[in-house]
């Protein structure tokens, strides 16, 4: 079985240098971003099976990059993470497309959880 | 702004005692307790943080910060409404201990009030933005390990930019290295042209006044050694800068100078372009510390990195200063060590040595021929040996990942540790290919998806089960430390150990805040682990899946140490620990010392405890001025029970119709004093037997001086309940004993708290900390959150519904009676089980619906720290 192919984007360099080997020890391949245009000419060539990105950033948003995200490849699957405060606002204005929500700060184990059921989706289990 | 404010509100009320409504005081006191509650549930959330489960921003930080804050600033006010403004200097106190929290925040605190030298014991930790790498890594060997390592002091990044300031040689470098970077000079004329600015330049008389200061010892030669920031830390700068060593302290200036323009040598010009830092403004803390005049020096790797030895560490020595190793190990002796405890030694080489390096006696170094019969001779002892061992694994567990470390022996034998830094791995070297495995099938799992983690990480030992006092003292280093408990005296071995598991305690607990503190991986509330885990077993802990294999899972551990990131040491936690520093830590112990004042609180824990030891006081002081609140009804309970309790209804709280001033207690319509009043009436509370005293108890009580320890309640003639229908705030006091109780029973379960506080008593402070130790144990086993101080006795519950607040009024009851004349009987320690025991036992049938059961993990120990 393939790895599955995982893109985080937030512009909070902490958040990437976290994920990321926490991410790869589950035995995923991470790309990790905190430019969300860098992020954006990603996209536009690798294909993720699932992004995990912040909501507020600089220049182009998580909403943006979601939007193109989902456009490019309707199969890959989002999480948003946000913080607390945004949470509530952040559930209403696009349930649609995305697959879960965690707010911040969270414990490695919820995102871990998170990714596995995105992964079972996606595997068709 | 806050001080304008208060100002504004003091103007108000014209500094006159203005009269506040009765109820008002006692509605601002309830507010002001759940604020306290919230504050610090806030910084018990930050310290859990530190601990490295959370995944956490900087936005968090902020908003944390702010939401305490206002917390804070809704105290003051709170208090200042109770205590008719007689605190609003608090206002000020909050702009001066919130300003450098801030200043953090923003990040410039670090050089914008930064001396320009500071001695390593009191350097700030987790600032290598001020220090450099290297000078902050040996302020943490110093002051969290306590290794020896040579006295000294820093001239910090901020020196730097003064010299580079005063001499005016900022543009001279940009442009310089313009033209390097450009390619229009050569590198060799562009580093020799700034390093000849800096050489030339002349140190500025505020820094050199300051390193005279700090040379004013004993001691004659300094080794003068680069600290730049990153050095030591990801990136490697090892052996870019310069070192001066042994240099009278006449002759700092120009090292310093020396090493400074090492920063722009040939080789460190280069390494940072190809590390694209060569855009940064780049600056060099410098570390000067006391020459050791080693017999002998040398290095150790705690990781050999020869794959023939995996498990062990390389040490290389040789005769004199430590330059004989550093550069070439070929004639140096080599000894090859089991990593695990206790250390065999595999393999060693003793090098035939021609010479040594030694120090000039008029300063510098000097090369010297050794003495023939000692040339095949081996330059340390094996004891010697198995000491370097045992501190290097102790720095390794420390900063996470394999070390490259320089240490000393001098004439006496004594070790020093010069300096530590991170050993550059290869993932071949660590055999790995970074690809491993979610599960380690070949390991079976012991514990998985358990518990809750205190510390994050990974740690692999041998388990070592720890019950008493005796089992510390032969902890093993590096052992897995396993136990029942979460006892403050577990501290002492918690450094030693590779990893905890543990079968009670809470992330806000005192385990899991020293656990933090020496960067030990800890999975606690693992209720059989000491069945589970069996002593010797060797176990790897991976907080990661809250997993417990059996056996070293080597995949683990490889792929840890080339992880580049250690998130202890990376800024984000960096900065939340130099902000849980000023916030989380406590200065102000004692309430009635003199130095109890809003200008001694430090952190934002200190004004917590100001606010609420005054707000409390404030309170004391109603029974002994009820003849001020004129319009106030004071009733008299008619009771069998000795306790003579007046009631000041506040609405709603005593029988509408009554007439006359005695009420009896189907007369009283609050909710919590009737519920609390069953467990105080209850046959077994009131026995009229005379207690026996002892002798020493005797005297104790006679000789007391009670007002001076006590704090203002003797005037207080009687007991005092002041109540409406669904709350309560009781003073009580019973022989020497000060009782105040604080509760609601709401219909809305988060409406509802009870908060108890027990101070005083007749007898020594040993007896009546024992019976705190009565109290709190008791207090805990109905799981209320216990914070004991002395003979102080704090106890809260919080959010419960009110079926399960009557129940425990019914039990604190009933405690009050039980406590009446406790200390005086406690002899011994044996005796506080035994108390213990026949509380639950005697009042088992009062509490049915409260679950009893749980231990320590209830006692919060807020991150007192350090």
């Amino acid at each position: 079985m393939n790895k599955l192919k995982i893109m985080v984007l937030d512009d909070e360099p902490i958040v990437c240098k976290r994920l990321k080997p926490a991410l790869e020890k589950q035995g995923y391949e991470v790309d990790t971003f905190t430019q969300s245009s860098d992020a954006m000419e990603q996209i536009k060539n690798v294909e993720y099976d699932v992004i995990i990105t912040d909501l507020k950033m600089k220049g182009i948003d998580g909403m943006q990059l979601l939007t193109e995200a989902k456009q490019r490849s309707p199969k890959t699957e989002v999480i948003v993470i946000t913080g607390f405060a945004t949470m509530e606002t952040a559930k209403e204005s696009f349930h649609k497309g995305v697959f879960d929500f965690i707010a911040k700060p969270f414990k490695l184990s919820e995102i871990q959880e998170v990714v596995s059921r995105a992964e079972a989706k996606i595997r068709g289990e | 702004m806050w001080s304008r404010i208060g100002k504004l509100i003091k103007k108000l009320f014209s500094g006159k005692r203005s009269k506040v409504a009765f109820q008002q005081v006692f509605e601002q006191f309830q507010t002001l307790l759940q604020n306290h509650q919230d504050a610090m549930e806030l910084i018990a959330d930050l310290g859990e943080k530190s601990g490295g489960d959370y995944i956490f921003d900087r936005k968090y930080l902020v908003d944390s910060v702010s939401e305490l804050q206002e917390l804070l600033l809704r105290m003051v006010k709170g208090l200042n409404l109770i205590s008719s403004e007689r605190y609003y200097e608090l206002y000020s106190t909050l702009d001066r201990v919130f300003f450098p929290i801030e200043m953090e925040l923003r990040g410039r605190l670090a050089l914008s009030n930064a001396p320009y030298v500071i001695s390593l014991t009191e350097m700030p930790l987790d600032t290598p933005e001020l220090t450099g790498g290297k000078a902050n890594a040996l302020g943490e060997i110093i002051h969290k390990l306590g290794i020896p390592a040579p006295s000294g002091f820093v001239i910090t990044n901020r020196a730097y930019n003064r010299f580079v300031e005063y001499n005016d040689l900022e543009e001279r470098i940009h442009s310089w290295l313009e033209l390097w970077m450009s390619g229009k000079e050569t590198l060799e004329k562009s580093s020799g042209q700034i390093r000849y600015g800096i050489l030339a330049g002349i140190v500025p008389q505020d820094i050199s006044r300051q390193i005279r200061d700090n040379t004013k010892t004993d001691n004659e030669f300094w080794a003068i050694r680069s600290s730049a920031y990153g050095e030591d830390g990801d990136l490697s700068f090892a052996g870019l800068h310069e070192s001066v060593l042994n240099a009278p302290a006449s002759q700092i200036p120009d090292a310093y100078k020396q090493v400074l323009a090492s920063l722009y040598s040939t080789e460190a010009l280069t390494y940072r372009r190809q590390m694209g830092m060569i855009g940064e403004e780049a600056a060099m803390a410098v570390l000067c510390q006391e020459m050791i005049d080693s017999r002998a020096s040398g290095v150790i790797q705690t990781l050999s990195l020869e794959s023939s030895q995996p498990n062990c560490l390389a040490i290389y020595a040789a005769f004199g200063l430590g330059r004989t190793v550093v550069e070439g190990r070929d004639s140096s002796d080599r000894y090859i060590v089991e990593r695990a405890y206790p250390h065999k030694i595999v393999f060693k080489r003793i090098a035939k040595k021609e010479s040594f390096v030694r120090a000039a006696s008029r300063g510098g170094e000097e090369e010297a021929i050794l003495p023939e019969d000692i040339r095949s001779k081996s330059s340390i002892s094996e004891g010697i040996v198995n000491s370097l061992a045992k501190w290097a694994m102790a720095l390794e567990r420390y900063f996470k990942r394999p070390q490259e470390i320089e240490w000393a022996i001098d004439s006496a034998d004594q070790i020093w540790i010069l300096q530590c830094r991170r050993l550059a791995i290869s993932p071949e070297q660590a055999e790995t290919d970074g690809n491993i495995p979610d599960r380690f099938s070949s390991h079976p799992i012991l514990i998985e998806n358990r518990g809750v983690v205190a510390h994050a990480g990974v740690g692999s030992g041998r388990v070592y089960i720890v019950n008493n006092h005796a089992d510390m003292a032969v902890f093993p280093e590096g052992s897995v430390l396993v136990t029942k408990y979460t006892a403050p005296w577990l501290a002492q071995i918690v450094p030693r150990a590779t990893a905890i598991v543990a079968e009670k305690g809470s992330v806000a607990g005192h385990l899991a805040t020293i656990a933090r503190e020496f960067r030990v991986p800890a999975l606690l509330g693992i209720d059989n682990a000491t069945e589970i885990l069996q002593n010797g077993m060797e176990i790897t802990l991976d907080t990661h899946h809250r997993t417990v294999y059996s056996g070293k899972v080597d995949e683990l551990i490889n792929f840890e140490r080339v992880q580049s990131m250690v998130f202890e040491e990376s800024p984000e936690f960096r900065l939340l620990r130099r902000l849980l520093k000023r916030i989380a830590s406590l200065h102000l112990i004692d309430p009635y010392a003199s130095d109890f004042t809003p200008d001694n609180c430090v952190s934002v824990h200190d004004m917590i405890r100001f606010i609420h030891e005054k707000s409390v006081q404030e309170l004391m002081e109603i029974p002994g001025s009820l003849a001020r609140f004129k319009e106030a009804k004071v009733w008299q309970l008619e009771s069998d029970v000795p306790l003579d309790l007046r009631i000041l209804d506040l609405g709603g709280g005593i029988d509408p119709e009554l007439c006359g001033n005695k009420v009896e207690i189907e007369q009283v319509r609050s909710l919590p004093l009737r519920a609390l009043w069953e467990g105080v009436s209850h046959p077994d509370s009131w026995s009229t037997r005379p207690v026996e005293i002892d002798f020493k108890g005797l005297m104790s009580s006679l000789t007391r001086n009670w007002d001076a320890a006590g704090g203002g309640v003797a005037n207080a003639g009687f007991n005092l309940a002041v109540v409406n229908g669904l709350y309560m705030n009781l003073h009580l006091r019973l022989g020497y004993h000060f009782n105040l109780i604080d509760a609601t029973m709401h219909e809305q379960a988060q409406r509802n708290h009870i908060y108890f506080r027990f101070v005083g008593g007749v007898t020594d402070l040993t007896r009546r900390s024992r019976r705190a130790q009565v109290l709190s144990q008791i207090l805990s086993n109905y799981h209320f959150n216990v914070l004991i101080k002395g003979d102080l006795v704090i106890a809260r519950l919080v959010d419960l519904p009110k079926e399960e607040i009557e129940s425990h009024l019914k039990v604190i009851g009933a405690l009050i009676g039980f406590s009446r004349q406790l200390d005086i009987q406690l002899r011994s320690d044996q005796d506080v089980d035994q108390f213990v025991e026949q509380f639950l036992n005697r009042y088992g049938s009062l509490t049915k619906s409260v679950p009893a059961g749980g231990e320590d993990e209830q006692v919060k120990d807020y991150g007192l720290g350090r």
